[in-house]
């Protein structure tokens, strides 16, 4: 049950009531007070303040001064009339709730108002930033574009300038150079008058042979070109013979396809090292012989018929031309595992498991057969432990064989026996 | 931001031409407002079209349609009262022509099995000492020099060895032709190779490879003891050399830059300022580059040989004209900062580079 605080000495003019609310002690702050229309009320825990007013009020322009262990109320009313009292007299419990919800619902609502304006002048706010940067931004391009338009209405000027006299100077030149065309002789220049009259040296015509550089007694009809006597003569021909730095591909150097272009030779370079080395060694191979896949089946057909080593050579053979090939190594393994091999048994399957990565259902029958007979390698070396792993392993891919269930529990015993041997 | 600080200089965009064929080089009638664009048409023929700058266009001249795609020219070789044009073609063939009566060509000769990728011509235009001679390099892998007095044959010719296969020529450059008696060639190949040789000994003087196709080389003066190389190449990147001081067994001195991630086609330097280039990128862009000389340029190695040191380059400007790779690029010999650039978007633009006499 909060403590009431009651209201002292409460008066009024037509536009407004004051009164003023002993706070008891109690600390008050401006979150404290509620007010709505018709509604106030002042809440500090434990201390409460209720009022329904007698007529609504305009609460937005009503002012609450806090101080001395008082609050000092000053409410504007809506409509200037005299009050009969602060609060409603006959103010039931129904209607007091109705009030203080309404209250709750109208502060609510301003508060949203409130925002909802409070944005929408942020909004504009930042539309107008944007529009005045824009604006300086634009002002900007253009004061340099309009630096360069200068420049280039300058230089352009100074260009017709150079041109005009360009073409003065060469108006000069070009007349008596066209004239002499028809005659097929150049311009003289004047300080080359006096050497005129010295040798004449036949010159290159169009159509004339090569131009001999000791002085001609020939003379020609084609000009004196006198440029020519101060020329040294045509170097005597030779040949430089080049080397290249040596590169493989036609096309150009570019460095940042260097490493794939090692890469593509560096692979063939590895194919044309297998088929050379076959090439060398067996040159004496028919060609079914150097297919890898034929060789296996052959191996096959002779384990089939218990000639282990010879199968084994097969194997080998078919390893050598081709090293990626996971079967070759699985069947290889089975025969050592006949020939009592266990160690290279062990190796091949080894091999054959690393070849037969990615572990996915198609290799799942070559894997199975892989750890079995590692597994059997391993327990025929009694290394039972290993051998047990490899088991498992083939049961974790091929739950339903019974025979590798069994035998994997073969094993189990065999290893409980020898620890409770031991 | 390159773009914005007003002492830089400015790529001033001038002019812009549309074309109706696949221009391969541009170049500048010496003293004069007109340029010359060499191309290929779409029916396969090679042209020539002599452009006059007017105000804000480009006036056409003349048209000069030829059997074979034209692939590069110069006016190196020639005098100034001559301004015979020199190219190479697609057939291999080296013509050269008289402008004013096109129809026979001046000198002929077929000078390669394959195209000839690049030209270059010296000791013509009143530049350098020593006789006039044009080189060409062609995608059969020789390089072979011309003097246009003699017929037929080369005067040197710079092939691979038997039986070794050949390497895509890609750019040829004359340099160090201070005299008479001295000339260089420069040869970059698709293999990365720049091999340099020297025409009075006839001998190979010095070769490196720079690990990328090379595209574009050029002296910074080729009438002068040679001072700077600079060789463009794929992916982006170019070598400065420092040709003053050659070490026995190192070579010359070089500083590199990576630009920008496409092909750099060309460079090509001012002709009134040898140590300002601009280089012209695969991404339709242009950068102006200023060499700086390092304190000292060379240095003694601990046996005791000297070695070049190589400076620094910075980069003045760029922009980006086009969207097509820039396969060509010339600097007017006569009036300073105004170039040619042709696009391989059909475009040819006429820029002019300012403020460069505050450098």
């Amino acid at each position: 049950m909060p403590l009431w605080l009651r209201e002292e000495s409460w008066h009024q003019t037509p536009a407004a009531v004051y009164f003023s609310l002993p706070l008891r002690g109690a600390r008050a702050t401006s979150d404290c007070i509620f007010c709505s229309e018709q509604y106030l009320k002042v809440s500090i825990p434990p201390f409460l303040f209720e009022a329904v007013l007698y007529a609504p009020i305009d609460e937005t322009n009503s002012t609450a001064r806090i101080g001395n262990g008082n609050i000092f109320f000053t409410l504007y009313k809506k409509e200037p009339a005299m009050w009969d009292s602060l609060t409603l007299a006959n103010a039931d419990k129904e209607k007091l709730q109705y009030l203080r919800e309404n209250a709750v619902l109208k502060a609510q609502e301003k508060a949203k108002e409130e925002m909802e304006a409070k944005r929408i002048t942020k909004q504009e706010h930042k539309k107008y930033a944007l529009e005045a940067t824009m604006k300086l931004e634009e002002a900007e391009r253009k004061r340099i574009e309009d630096l360069k338009e200068k420049e280039r209405q300058k230089v352009t000027k100074e260009l017709e300038l150079w041109k005009k006299q360009q073409k003065d100077g060469d108006k000069y030149k070009s007349i008596p150079k066209k004239g002499e065309l028809h005659q097929e002789i150049e311009p003289l220049k004047e300080r080359k008058n006096e050497q005129m009259n010295k040798t004449r040296i036949p010159s290159e015509g169009a159509s004339k042979t090569s131009l001999k550089s000791t002085k001609g007694c020939s003379s020609s009809i084609f000009s004196q070109n006198l440029m020519e006597e101060q020329l040294p003569a045509p170097r005597a021909a030779a040949t430089i013979k080049v080397n290249f730095t040596p590169r493989v591909f036609p096309t150009a150097l570019r460095e940042s396809r260097v490493a794939e272009e090692e890469e593509w030779l560096h692979k063939q370079a590895e194919a044309r090292r297998i088929i050379n080395s076959d090439l060398s060694e067996l040159e004496d191979l028919k060609e079914e012989e150097k297919n890898p896949d034929w060789l296996k089946d052959k191996g096959n057909k002779i384990f089939a018929m218990g000639d282990y080593l010879g199968a084994v050579n097969a194997y080998n053979l078919a390893v050598r031309l081709n090293s990626s090939l996971p079967l070759l190594y699985l069947n290889r393994a089975a025969c050592h595992l006949k020939l009592r091999n266990l160690h290279k048994a062990i190796e091949d399957s080894s091999k054959a498991l690393e070849l037969l990565t990615p572990p996915v259902p198609d290799n799942e029958t070559a894997r199975v057969k892989a750890h079995v007979r590692r597994g059997t390698a391993f327990c025929q070396l009694e290394l039972y432990t290993e051998g047990l792993q490899d088991y498992e392993a083939a049961l974790k891919i091929d739950p339903r064989n019974k025979n590798i269930e069994n035998d994997a529990e073969k094993i189990r015993q065999l290893i409980q026996g020898t620890m409770q041997s031991s | 931001s390159a773009a914005a600080g007003p002492e830089r200089p400015q790529l001033v965009s001038h002019v812009q031409q549309a074309l109706s064929y696949t221009l391969f080089d541009c170049k500048w009638v010496p003293r004069s407002a007109r340029l010359l664009c060499l191309g290929s048409a779409a029916r396969g023929t090679g042209l020539i079209q002599l452009y006059e700058l007017h105000g804000a266009r480009l006036e056409l001249l003349r048209e000069i349609e030829k059997p074979k795609p034209i692939k590069c020219g110069t006016f190196g070789a020639t005098s100034l009262q001559q301004r015979y044009l020199a190219t190479g073609d697609f057939d291999g063939n080296l013509n050269i022509w008289n402008l004013e009566a096109p129809e026979i060509p001046v000198y002929s000769v077929k000078g390669h099995k394959e195209i000839i990728n690049s030209i270059d011509g010296v000791g013509g235009l009143g530049v350098g000492e020593g006789a006039p001679e044009i080189v060409t390099g062609s995608r059969d892998g020789t390089v072979k020099v011309w003097d246009p007095r003699q017929k037929d044959t080369p005067v040197a010719n710079m092939e691979p060895v038997q039986g070794e296969s050949k390497r895509d020529c890609w750019t040829v450059a004359f340099g160090n032709a201070y005299n008479q008696e001295e000339r260089v060639v420069c040869a970059g190949y698709d293999n990365g190779d720049i091999k340099l040789f020297d025409l009075k000994t006839m001998s190979l003087r010095w070769e490196t490879n720079i690990k990328n196709g090379v595209c574009s080389v050029e002296f910074d003066r080729k009438d002068i003891n040679m001072n700077k190389l600079v060789a463009t190449s794929l992916e982006g990147k170019f070598h400065v050399f420092d040709m003053r001081t050659q070490h026995p067994t190192k070579g010359f001195a070089s500083v590199s830059e990576k630009a920008q991630k496409s092909t750099i086609w060309q460079v090509r330097h001012l002709p009134q300022n040898r140590d300002i280039f601009m280089t012209s990128g695969g991404s339709g862009s242009l950068h102006l580059w200023k060499y700086e000389y390092p304190a000292q340029r060379s240095k003694k190695d601990s046996e005791g040989s000297e070695m070049g040191v190589a400076g620094s380059v910075s980069l003045l400007q760029n922009v980006t004209l086009s969207t097509q790779p820039i396969s060509s690029l010339d600097w007017s010999p006569d009036k300073k900062g105004l170039c040619v650039c042709g696009a391989f978007d059909q475009t040819v633009r006429v820029l002019i580079v300012t403020k460069l006499n505050k450098i």
